[in-house]
């Protein structure tokens, strides 16, 4: 990475970075970076269109952004809402950063390219199936036998399904981690109920795994881990809310339809 | 022969969660064949430890380093983030059963009241998941912390 020119710039010129640094920064933040990666990509964009330096303020549903020019700064502020986690967003808007370090897009193109990044989705469906598929896998990871793997299958896949079409509807991703728990559990316990396998346990257990808030788990970590706590705080009660959420819905099911008993 | 069979079967049934994970995270399709290499790195190298004996925490975080520095290497080739494929790699070796086992355990003493085989279910699985989880983050990130410390990856 070689030292990019000083260029003498207009106010215009200055605001524009400006603006491209702060709306690169908005979209890794609304689809699931990590802090140190929002904060280094919008200071290497903007050092690479010329500003002299760039400072940024993670918060936990906004971003605050300076630019220091050649005799002045320039400060905004966007409000970030959370567009679900995805990592296809985050790989184009490095890819087109990594291009203008190399010098090969300027401001005008590379707004282009930004703009042009459209959120990468799988079909419904599709998801379904490859989690019912995942989970079923963690089952026999667990050593449950066959007929509990296909149950947790269907269990999976089908509250997979649930919680897809309820975040559709835009709930709240507590009350859809909510219901899918609920389907998820109460699915896999018909193995206990109806005696379909010698390890319902495993399946009640293994079913609701997709639950699991991996995301802002490790990313809250990692934020914690290189200082940006605050933002890392809000990651992890987030992630523990979720997983609470699953947990009601997990003891709902239990409770309907009496599951207890430890084996 | 036994312990090839049981490390190919434990790579191939890590493999699938990890490329089906990544797909939930909109990993682009090209990418999703390093998802799937890094869980079977993961838990093919984790099982091989634990054969050695090596108590399941260490053995994960040693299987979490090894699947970052190939998120590493993959994402100076791929020229994106290396957290884009290691996080949906790290899903097959999350702790489920016991996380699962913990807090099952934590209700029964709610509702049946205290006895010490509760009480020692429900504190041990919950020591496990969290020294399992904590193992996970930490060889995670730890290329991070030993040899990119002030330089980005990509």
């Amino acid at each position: 990475m070689s030292e990019p020119p000083h260029l003498p710039m207009t106010e215009p010129q200055q605001r524009e970075i400006t603006r491209l640094c702060v709306e690169s920064g908005l979209r890794l933040m609304q689809h699931g970076a990590e802090s140190a990666l929002i904060e280094s990509l919008s200071c290497r964009l903007g050092l690479a269109l010329g500003v002299r330096s760039v400072e940024v303020a993670v918060m936990a549903n906004a971003l605050i952004l300076t630019t220091l020019g050649a005799d002045h700064c320039i400060t905004t502020v966007r409000r970030s809402a959370d567009r679900g986690i995805n990592m296809h967003v985050i790989t184009e808007v490095q890819r087109a950063i990594l291009e203008v370090e190399e010098g090969r897009l300027d401001p005008a193109s590379y707004r282009a390219a930004l703009e042009a990044v459209q959120p990468l989705r799988y079909p419904r469906w599709l998801l379904s199936l490859v989690i019912g598929l995942s989970c079923a896998c963690f089952a026999r990871l667990a050593e449950a036998d066959v007929e509990a793997c296909g149950l947790v299958f269907l269990a999976s896949g089908l509250a997979m399904y649930v919680r897809l079409r309820l975040a559709k509807l835009h709930f709240s991703p507590l009350l859809t981690f909510f219901a899918s728990a609920f389907v998820a559990t109460s699915l896999a316990g018909l193995g206990l109920l109806l005696k379909l396998t010698l390890t319902p346990r495993i399946a009640l257990a293994t079913c609701v795994l997709f639950l699991v808030p991996g995301f802002p788990l490790i990313n809250g970590v990692s934020d914690m881990v290189k200082g940006y706590s605050n933002i890392g705080l809000a990651r992890l009660a987030w992630a523990t809310l979720l997983s609470a959420a699953s947990c009601g819905g997990i003891l709902l099911a239990m409770t309907v339809w009496k599951l207890w008993g430890w084996p | 022969m036994n312990l090839l069979l049981g490390l190919l079967s434990n790579m191939l049934l890590a493999a699938i969660p990890a490329a089906g994970f990544g797909m939930s995270f909109n990993v682009p399709r090209r990418v999703l064949l390093w998802c799937a290499a890094g869980g079977a790195l993961g838990r093919g190298l984790r099982f091989l430890l634990l054969r050695t004996g090596m108590p399941i925490p260490w053995a994960t975080l040693l299987a979490a380093a090894a699947v970052s520095s190939l998120g590493v290497y993959a994402a100076q080739r791929l020229r994106a983030h290396p957290k884009v494929f290691t996080v949906a790699a790290m899903i097959p070796m999350i702790p489920g059963v016991p996380i699962y086992t913990a807090l099952i355990a934590l209700i029964e003493i709610q509702r049946r009241g205290l006895t010490n085989e509760l009480l020692s279910t429900a504190l041990s699985s919950a020591l496990l998941s969290v020294f399992i989880v904590a193992a996970l983050a930490i060889g995670l990130a730890l290329p991070g912390l030993l040899f990119y410390r002030r330089r980005p990856v990509v």
